[in-house]
């Protein structure tokens, strides 16, 4: 398995699913704890129908995927906050008529675009020295943005209301976090797949969250889980020659179950029953 | 009249004629009540009767449809409030979700982020601030405790803990007892006249529980939408007072005891 590490395209890939992997497990703790899980999905198929019509247009998708995705989270954000209807309505309502979209741009384009299914899909082996590039500069805005704003993010995540009453700017915090989530879909679109993304910023954490009770552990542990699936996936994928995001998800799903079999909270309930 | 102490005599939050909710439902209507620095303060009155709205307009998370909310040396019309760090508020009790991963410390310290603000960390100084503040509740020993491992009643301390580390000037209490039994309730309640005499802090305490916090208060302010008493306990527990905002719910018994016949239904 070492020799494939001389290859140049799975130095990068490898590099890429380290990027992705930290990316997706550390916001995925905020979106975990806030209980914005669906958001993560429902941004995932807007960005893929931002896709969908860079390639029917002829504009750059990327930037298509951060519109849409961006237009997604503060559309359900500012719903939320309003509390004219539950997330889930409101996410379940965006998350499908942006995949009527992404499909309805797909049947207007007058050639099968592989490309367009590349980002539907995902395939990290395939990575570009320039997307590696992008997702690099792209994980170091939001790690920063994350890091900088730790405290406060964690602080609404626990209680906005309280979070808000101590004096914590808790709207924008909402809001910065609901940006950073979408920018987090989009960087990792090329590698995962809108389909899976979702899966990378949900498991890591919740893996997690079976296994301790304080938030700075629970935060190291979701990053390690997620790196460790992220590296783990690739290198199965290559060496198997199998797609490289079920690779990744069905083992971070593998982790979760044991995750859940060794959780001490699990042992503590069976405990308590008994 | 009985001679005040000069720190009394500064009033720190003050509602003049102040109107809360929304045009088409009002939840609190043309209050006026000045709360003095140093005051223990009991808001009591029926469910939906404002209470929770007057405690979101202190925290300065509502504005006044009509009137003014002054709070310290801030005017609340505008929620550009600077004092919300000043104010330590406990929620009600399942306000919060008490299997959230979070050890009794990193909730306790969460207390000084607001105090904090933006981009500064927390220091071996906050640290200290957040392991005080669990001692003053006697909950030092928990410290890396899960809290949702503790009881009730323990993790109501830990957040009291929690408001404290903001190093408030006032203490909000959101129903404290609600939910805990009733030893468990006394001992927060005095644990919260306790930590008013100890730190010298004004405390506003909502509650439906008139007869749990009746002998511990300075005064006792009476809603239902309008604020029908303000006053100590002695002059606003009075029949014809309580029955205005309970009407036939109300029973007093032989040994003075209030009972509201509503919440008795709801809790039995």
């Amino acid at each position: 398995m070492l020799d494939l590490l001389a290859y140049d395209f799975i130095q990068r890939s490898l590099l890429a699913a380290v990027l992705v992997g930290a990316l997706c497990s550390t916001i995925g703790v905020f979106v975990v704890l806030r209980g914005l899980a669906f958001m993560g999905a429902g941004t995932a198929h807007a960005a893929f129908a931002g896709v969908a019509l860079g390639y029917l247009m002829g504009w750059p998708p990327l930037l298509m995927a951060i519109l849409f995705g961006l237009a997604t989270v503060w559309i359900t954000g500012w719903v939320e906050e309003k509390g004219r209807m539950k997330l889930d309505v409101s996410i379940g309502i965006l998350y499908t008529a942006t995949m009527a979209l992404a499909i309805l741009f797909i049947g207007l384009m007058k050639a099968y675009n592989a490309e367009v299914y590349g980002y539907l899909f995902g395939n990290v082996l395939a990575v570009t020295s320039e997307e590696l590039r992008t997702i690099a500069g792209l994980s170091i805005v939001v790690i920063s943005a994350i890091v900088l704003f730790s405290k406060e993010l964690y602080f609404i995540a626990f209680d906005q209301e309280m979070a808000a009453a101590s004096g914590v700017p808790a709207r924008r915090i909402f809001f910065l976090l609901l940006t950073l989530v979408a920018l987090t879909v989009v960087i990792s679109l090329k590698t995962v797949g809108a389909i899976l993304v979702f899966a990378m910023i949900l498991i890591p954490a919740s893996t997690a969250y079976q296994l301790t009770h304080s938030l700075s552990t629970l935060t190291w542990y979701s990053v390690l889980i997620g790196i460790a699936c992220s590296v783990g996936g690739v290198l199965i994928s290559s060496y198997w020659d199998i797609p490289s995001g079920p690779a990744i998800v069905l083992l971070a799903t593998l982790f979760f179950f044991i995750a859940v079999l060794l959780s001490p909270k699990r042992q503590r309930r069976t405990l308590a029953r008994t | 009249m009985t001679f005040r102490p000069l720190i009394m005599s500064t009033p720190i939050i003050h509602f003049d004629h102040a109107t809360f909710g929304f045009p088409s439902v009002i939840a609190l209507e043309d209050i006026s009540l000045e709360i003095q620095s140093g005051e223990f303060v009991g808001v009591i009155g029926p469910n939906g009767s404002g209470k929770t709205t007057l405690c979101r307009a202190v925290l300065g998370l509502l504005a006044p449809l009509k009137g003014h909310l002054r709070i310290f040396d801030c005017a609340c019309d505008e929620l550009r409030c600077h004092h919300r760090a000043k104010i330590g508020y406990l929620p009600q009790k399942g306000v919060v979700d008490r299997n959230f991963p979070v050890t009794v410390l990193e909730t306790v310290m969460m207390g000084r982020y607001g105090a904090l603000g933006l981009f500064t960390r927390p220091s071996e100084k906050d640290r200290k601030i957040a392991l005080e503040a669990l001692a003053h509740v006697g909950m030092e020993d928990h410290r890396d405790s899960a809290l949702g491992h503790l009881s009730g009643g323990q993790q109501q301390r830990v957040f009291i803990a929690r408001a404290l580390a903001q190093q408030p000037k006032v203490l909000l209490l959101d129903e404290p007892t609600t939910g805990l039994d009733i030893t468990t309730q006394h001992n927060v309640v005095e644990l919260v006249r306790h930590l008013h005499d100890k730190l010298g802090l004004t405390v506003l305490l909502i509650t439906h529980d008139i007869n749990m916090i009746r002998s511990h208060v300075d005064r006792l302010v009476l809603l239902k939408t309008r604020l029908y008493a303000a006053g100590p306990p002695a002059e606003v527990l009075k029949p014809e007072i309580l029955s205005q905002v309970y009407g036939k719910d109300l029973v007093i018994t032989e040994r003075d005891t209030i009972i509201v016949q509503d919440y008795h239904n709801h809790h039995h």
